[in-house]
């Protein structure tokens, strides 16, 4: 049995805007350690947006982010990498001229000795890294059950499994937190039902803390620990998900009903 | 009939009746060919690592060029002259990502193509504000005296320049090729977005990609200022360079090399004997005809990667 711990990353009042539009306001969130969090919400929500400002793509306008004890007003991508927390991306972001196993590889750039000349030139030491790299590597193709496609470029392989190859670039990255946007989007059940199967592998058997955004309620509902729910920039739930399914004001903004209290055009950032 | 006679027939018979005079052509086109692998290569790096064709390169080879030589006219010692030009040239690659690459990341490349074009005018004026619009004569000790090797007339200036250019290159094979920074390197080609996420340190990547090229465009500026003077046409050898990357691959170092020497001895075999079928002055439009038929039948080049493999 897993044990859901302290959290890992708490963001606080973080508020983004682009121009006039505005996509997170005041939204509070905590991502709890060894924890499935599920983030809902229509589309335009703000789900995105967040992920982004937790992996430092965006940087808020107001509002803090604490990752382990530390806090920022915001982090930058490489800070993210190297700090831990890891991502997919909802239209998969490969390098698609690279072949399965090279891009999976990148995934371990960082753990790589972090003096990227000394690499350069230091040829002995570096090929015995690259080869424990490798290894490890090989380790996560078994687990993602890849093997046939290893010295193929991703560009070639269909959407499920390009979906599958950018996972198992994040968990190259060794991630205490990882960030899945649309994990299952376009997929067949089958192709859903494995990627299930991998995302609650992955936080049972490393403990990998996980935050997902995810339409497929009947997913969300059964692997989630916990379903926040966001809807025009705002978190209008947040609990278990046999909560929050029964929520009036989750109903209503999935539904549209009256209980709605913004007219349709009320500002929205990209989803 | 005649014409085609004179292109068909008789440049065969001539080639056949004397052919040390054609291996004597073919090894001076090789050297000069790797003077056009020397300026292409500056275009492959930063083609393969941000994806951007550098517009600015001819002009960046210009600006190191004269940089070194305005050095060597103020009695700095040459070596000293080719470390402080390499400086300069590592930090306009520091300002370069700070001013122009950095506000336009994640922008489509032809925004970034733009930017260098803007690169490639500033860097012009800004060389000819500081070191003046003459020409300067550049001698850095390399002989020049004709040689016979085997009975084959060598230019002893060509083998410096093709040996400087060949351990330049090996360096940078190595470099790229044999360590992960390759992998990054096209990791951030690929995608910048996703080169992030995996904690791919884009700036430091950019700076040393530019630094590098900045280098190699020093080195081949020194080599073609030694042959020419350094003047304000020695940024136009880039356009030289086109046909070389559309030979050899816009992607491929190795393609850098091989399609350089290729049009060094193309264009050099057909000058001395198709020449004079076509009215002469062959050599100076033979690369870009023979480019525009690769262009046709093999759009990626001898090296470049299968488009079809980056859809």
């Amino acid at each position: 049995m897993k044990r859901i711990g302290e959290p890992i990353l708490t963001v606080d009042a973080i508020s983004l805007a682009f121009g006039g539009i505005t996509a997170l306001s005041g939204i509070s969130l905590e991502i709890r350690r060894h924890e499935i969090l599920a983030m809902i919400g229509p589309n335009g929500a703000g789900k995105t947006s967040m992920l982004n400002v937790i992996n430092g793509f965006y940087y808020p306008q107001a509002g803090t982010i604490t990752w382990k004890g530390e806090t920022r007003r915001h982090m930058r991508p490489y800070q993210a990498a190297a700090q831990g927390i890891a991502r997919t991306f909802q239209n998969v972001a490969l390098f698609k001229g690279m072949t399965t196993l090279d891009n999976i590889m990148t995934g371990r750039l960082l753990l790589m000795r972090r003096n990227f000349l000394w690499q350069a030139i230091h040829f002995g030491p570096a090929r015995q890294e690259e080869l424990a790299h490798r290894t490890n590597v090989e380790r996560i193709i078994d687990f993602l059950e890849i093997q046939a496609i290893r010295k193929i470029p991703v560009g070639r392989l269909p959407y499920g499994l390009q979906k599958r190859v950018e996972l198992g670039r994040a968990l190259a990255m060794e991630p205490e937190l990882l960030l899945l946007d649309e994990p299952m989007a376009g997929m067949n059940v089958e192709e859903k039902e494995d990627m299930c199967r991998f995302i609650l592998d992955i936080n049972e058997e490393f403990g990998t803390t996980i935050a997902l955004i995810e339409h497929d309620m009947g997913v969300v509902m059964d692997i989630s620990d916990r379903v926040a729910v966001l809807d025009y920039g705002r978190k209008i739930a947040d609990g278990p998900p046999a909560e929050v399914r029964i929520s009036p004001e989750v109903i209503a903004a999935y539904l549209g009903q009256q209980a709605d209290p913004h007219p349709p055009g009320d500002g929205m950032g990209g989803g | 009939m005649d014409l085609l006679a004179a292109v068909f027939l008789a440049p065969i018979a001539n080639m056949a009746s004397n052919p040390e005079f054609v291996l004597e052509v073919v090894i001076g086109g090789l050297l000069a060919g790797v003077m056009y692998s020397l300026v292409a290569l500056g275009f492959v790096l930063i083609y393969k690592a941000s994806g951007v064709f550098n517009f600015a390169q001819g002009t960046m080879v210009l600006f190191a060029a004269l940089t070194f030589v305005g050095l060597i006219e103020r009695g700095v010692p040459i070596w000293g002259a080719f470390v402080i030009a390499a400086a300069v040239m590592v930090l306009l690659a520091v300002v370069v990502e700070r001013l122009m690459l950095r506000p336009l990341v994640n922008q489509e490349q032809i925004i970034l193509f733009m930017g260098t074009i803007g690169l490639a005018f500033f860097l012009d004026g800004f060389g000819q504000l500081v070191w003046g619009a003459d020409v300067h004569p550049l001698d850095i000790g390399i002989p020049k005296a004709p040689l016979i090797i085997g009975g084959v007339l060598v230019n002893e200036f060509d083998l410096v320049a093709a040996a400087v250019a060949a351990s330049l290159v090996a360096a940078l094979a190595l470099f790229f090729q044999r360590t992960p920074i390759g992998r990054a390197l096209r990791a951030v080609a690929d995608d910048h977005q996703a080169a992030q996420s995996v904690g791919i340190p884009l700036r430091s990547i950019w700076v040393i990609v530019w630094s590098v090229a900045g280098v190699v465009g020093l080195v081949a500026g020194i080599m073609w200022g030694s042959n020419l003077g350094v003047q304000f046409s020695i940024s136009l050898v880039a356009l030289k360079a086109l046909p070389v990357l559309m030979l050899g691959g816009f992607t491929s170092v190795p393609g850098a090399i091989v399609g350089g020497l290729i049009v060094g001895v193309g264009e050099k075999l057909a000058e001395v004997f198709w020449g004079s079928a076509f009215g002469g002055a062959i050599e100076d439009w033979f690369a870009y005809a023979l480019a525009l038929v690769f262009l046709l039948f093999r759009p990626q080049g001898l090296f470049g990667e299968r488009i079809i493999e980056r859809v």
